[in-house]
């Protein structure tokens, strides 16, 4: 082994020795790398060497018998900081990583993810149109649409500072907390990588978003398509910034959380309200004013970048702040989530991200259940969960269901597109609610063990929180209410409006809701599954199956939000838009209603084609055998 | 006798002030205040819950205290100077997945500035009974062959003191046997070890006891002509 010459002072003066120590290993030469250096532990913290640092009345473990003989190898100096072996085993294992990848599966993915995203954008476009804008209309977007733009901002400034303030936005893998931070390496260089690697794919989200509605937008707007891409691009790159820079900072000065929220909300409702028509200044506009650089640009609006990039420094040179106590909760809880988005399982997506922001079920429950009545034991299970929901969930609950009246409100005034977002919103909200039904699904042998159906279990597990969603309903109702008067410029009135959401509103929810309870029964153990057939199952299966896991619940949810179309058609006719509302929850009370019953009989239907198969294999083994 | 680098001024191994956890509105660690001086051997008891883990931890940075705070050789806990000082071995050991033993200790061992860490590393394989499981993924590991890998971990760096959270769980006969060792190499050197167990028996090797109960600090003395069973039990 040749011994390396290098330079004989402090290793800490020695820029160099840390990438010296990293080639070598890079080269192979882990034990070159190791026998260069002699132990940083000689050194004090002041930087000077210790002649005999072993020999002192407090010594260290096993290790320093070998060490404490003094058997420093002569020729040999320059020692290996343990910044320095952070960053070559970092990069080893980098390697080791990347020869691991399944090259073939990973180019499928991306197959997949550009057909399937590249159809979204093409079907976006034929929605949008290409007929450009007049005049009057590109002025008045010009107008408003930095306040409003601005609000995509406050928000994320929002999301980042309660991030920070519950311990994000960083995630390092459980050993890294246990080993790599306990050790004596300088923490914010070991903290540096990952937050890049964070601010890195956050901008990258937000600029591939910002990418897409920018040409879109570009297709009505003055402008070229591709100026107002990049310029779409360069605002979702400045929001994931954002969020992520205001993590940091808001970490770093481990603010609580109230007060985090407080600052982030007073600062939203300063921008909604500059937003909504008062055109004052407010903190997002410049940020905002930057989506629109695609048309025309104002030299001002970079002192936003300039803002956010020092936001980003300032949250770079606090790491050190890092709290490892978050460190240690986040980087179990950040795997599993990873694992969870890889495996597309939206509600251990929910679940986790729940945990990830310490949102815990309350220890008493909002109201007793008497103790009276002990019949319908999973009826009073039911509700012993839902009472226990902590009062953010349930505020986020309300926000969700007014959102999705707002949007079927949206729907019922022409714009179309609005039907998936309310989809989406009243799937979250079924995941929200099923909390009792996702219980027993995370217990198989639980559930297994009782003396009871699955399926009718499950399906008695739908009760409660079925219940429990009327509530959230007249919520939404009233939002959608709201929000078709204002729109409507006289043709509903507030009976009117309000007759026809109480028609739609619990069918719409329960529905909604529908798709939730699709997806949690789905992710139950199949007790008839055979663990081979899906190992072998071929790529293009694989892939086709994961879609669909995801893509079915959300369609069921979408069936559960177009009967307010019949609304829209029947005002459009003349015809009497209350009958048109009934007839439309008719539809959905049924969609509801084979929901329930899907759930309940699954099991028998699995049963039966697993047993219709095997006979089909038996009898075509047979034929073989007979010629 | 030459400086302890680590330890200059020779301060107490371990130093609590007020320090207290609360998890949420139940506390975990009513405040405590705790001296441990440099070379003395501690065990801390109590029942499930009482708050030894959460103490251990504090001491180690990897918890925030919601009060008080403490010191590790005269540095601040979690620190540059606290981590190089400390060895810290958890309950439920964890281990990156795509590194063999021998690749662990080497990292651990380097990132701790161990020059030469074949030879110790080669001894705490053996002595653990781990040498034919050396080139393999701990993550593989038996719960038992995952404990006696996380000691090889805790040992093959530097330390003044070493903190251990039930240790003995899981262990074979031989593996308590060889953590013992490990425990009186560790003290023959000097470093000051606190040890939470729920094995009664260790106790006698130790020269102090500390009894926690439902985060309050109940027992601080010698363990001989202590009834120990009575200060594990719960209120």
């Amino acid at each position: 082994m040749a011994a390396k010459k290098v330079n004989k002072g402090n290793p800490a003066d020695d820029p160099a020795a840390d990438d010296r120590s990293a080639d070598a290993i890079d080269d192979g030469r882990l034990g070159d790398a190791v026998a260069t250096h002699v132990d940083p532990n000689s050194v004090t913290d002041h930087g000077e060497p210790e002649t005999d640092v072993r020999t002192g009345q407090v010594v260290g473990g096993p290790t320093t018998a070998s060490t404490a003989s003094g058997r420093r190898a002569k020729g040999r100096s320059g020692p290996e900081t343990p910044t320095a072996a952070m960053v070559a085993l970092r990069r080893t294992r980098q390697r080791h990583r990347l020869g691991n990848i399944e090259w073939f599966e990973a180019a499928y993915r991306v197959y997949l993810l550009a057909l399937f995203g590249g159809g979204t954008v093409l079907w976006l476009s034929g929605l949008i149109g290409d007929k450009p804008v007049d005049p009057a209309t590109a002025d008045a977007f010009a107008r408003h649409a930095p306040a409003v733009l601005g609000v995509a901002a406050v928000l994320a400034l929002l999301a980042g500072l309660r991030s920070g303030a519950q311990g994000g936005p960083l995630a390092l893998e459980a050993p890294d907390v246990m080993y790599v931070m306990l050790a004596p390496v300088d923490r914010r260089r070991a903290l540096v990588r990952p937050a890049i690697q964070r601010l890195r794919s956050a901008a990258y989200a937000g600029g591939v978003l910002g990418a897409i509605a920018g040409q879109l937008a570009g297709r009505r707007l003055p402008g070229s398509t591709i100026a107002w891409a990049a310029s779409g691009a360069i605002f979702g790159i400045a929001i994931g910034m954002i969020w992520i820079g205001a993590a940091m900072v808001a970490h770093a000065t481990h603010a609580p959380l109230w007060s985090m929220t407080l600052v982030g909300l007073a600062l939203l409702v300063w921008q909604v309200f500059a937003a909504v028509g008062t055109h004052a200044p407010a903190p997002g506009n410049l940020v905002g004013s930057l989506a629109l650089w695609g048309w025309r640009q104002r030299g001002i609006d970079a002192l936003a970048l300039v803002v956010i990039v020092a936001v980003v420094i300032v949250g770079l040179a606090l790491l050190r702040r890092t709290s490892l106590d978050a460190l240690a909760r986040r980087s179990g809880l950040v795997a599993q989530l990873r694992f969870a988005v890889t495996m597309q399982d939206l509600r251990t997506v929910i679940l986790l991200r729940r945990q990830l922001n310490q949102e815990q079920t309350r220890n008493r429950p909002w109201v007793r259940l008497p103790t009276r009545n002990r019949k319908h034991a999973v009826w009073r299970r039911g509700w012993h969960s839902l009472l226990r929901l902590p009062a953010t969930r349930v505020v986020r609950m309300a926000l969700v269901a007014a959102a999705a009246g707002a949007s079927q409100a949206l729907v019922l005034r022409g714009t179309s597109p609005a039907l998936l977002l309310t989809a989406g919103l009243l799937f979250l909200l079924g995941l929200e609610s099923m909390e009792p039904l996702s219980q027993e699904v995370d217990q198989p042998d639980r559930a297994e063990s009782l003396p009871i159906e699955r399926g009718s279990l499950m399906v008695r597990h739908l009760a409660a929180p079925a219940a429990a969603l009327v509530p959230f309903a007249l919520i939404a109702a009233a939002a959608a209410t709201v929000v078709t008067v204002v729109n409507s410029h006289g043709r509903y009135t507030w009976s009117s409006a309000a007759t026809v959401a109480a028609i739609l509103c619990i069918p719409t929810v329960l529905g909604g809701a529908a798709g939730a309870v699709v997806s949690i029964v789905r992710d139950a153990p199949d007790p008839f599954a055979n663990a081979s057939q899906q190992a072998f199952m071929p790529p293009e299966m694989a892939g086709v199956t994961t879609l669909l896991r995801v893509v079915i619940p959300l369609v069921v949810s979408a069936l559960a939000t177009v009967n307010v179309l019949l609304v829209r058609q029947a005002e459009l006719r003349g015809d009497s838009t209350v009958g048109a509302a009934i007839r439309g929850a008719i539809g959905t009370i049924l969609l509801v209603a084979a929901t329930a019953w899907w759930v309940r009989k699954r099991d028998d239907m699995r049963k039966a084609i697993k047993s219709f198969m095997s006979q089909g294999r038996d009898y075509t083994t047979e034929q073989r055998s007979a010629r | 006798m030459s400086r302890n680098p680590r330890n200059p001024r020779n301060a107490p191994a371990l130093v609590t002030t007020g320090l207290a956890k609360n998890y949420g509105d139940r506390p975990a660690l009513e405040p405590l205040d705790l001296e441990v001086p440099v070379g003395e051997h501690v065990a801390l008891v109590g029942h499930n819950g009482s708050g030894k883990t959460t103490l251990l931890k504090m001491a180690a940075g990897l918890l925030d205290p919601s009060d008080g705070a403490v010191k590790i050789c005269g540095h601040g806990s979690g620190t540059e100077g606290a981590r190089r000082s400390l060895s810290w071995l958890s309950d439920s050991p964890t281990f990156y997945d795509d590194l063999s033993l021998w690749e662990h200790l080497e990292y651990i061992g380097r990132l701790h500035g161990v020059e030469q860490w074949e030879e110790p590393a080669e001894r705490l394989v053996t002595t653990m009974g781990l040498s034919d499981r050396r080139d393999d993924i701990p993550t593989t590991f038996s719960r038992g062959l995952r404990q006696k890998a996380a000691i090889t971990l805790a040992c093959i760096r530097p330390f003044d003191v070493w903190l251990v959270d039930e240790p003995f769980v899981g262990l074979d006969a031989t593996g308590k046997e060889a953590l013992l060792a490990e425990f009186d190499l560790a003290a023959a050197r000097g470093a000051t070890l606190l040890v939470a167990t729920h094995e009664l028996t260790f106790v006698n090797r130790v020269g102090r006891l500390l009894a926690l109960r439902d985060g309050q600090l109940t027992y601080d003395g010698p363990p001989s002509g202590t009834d120990v069973h009575a200060l594990v039990m719960p209120s």
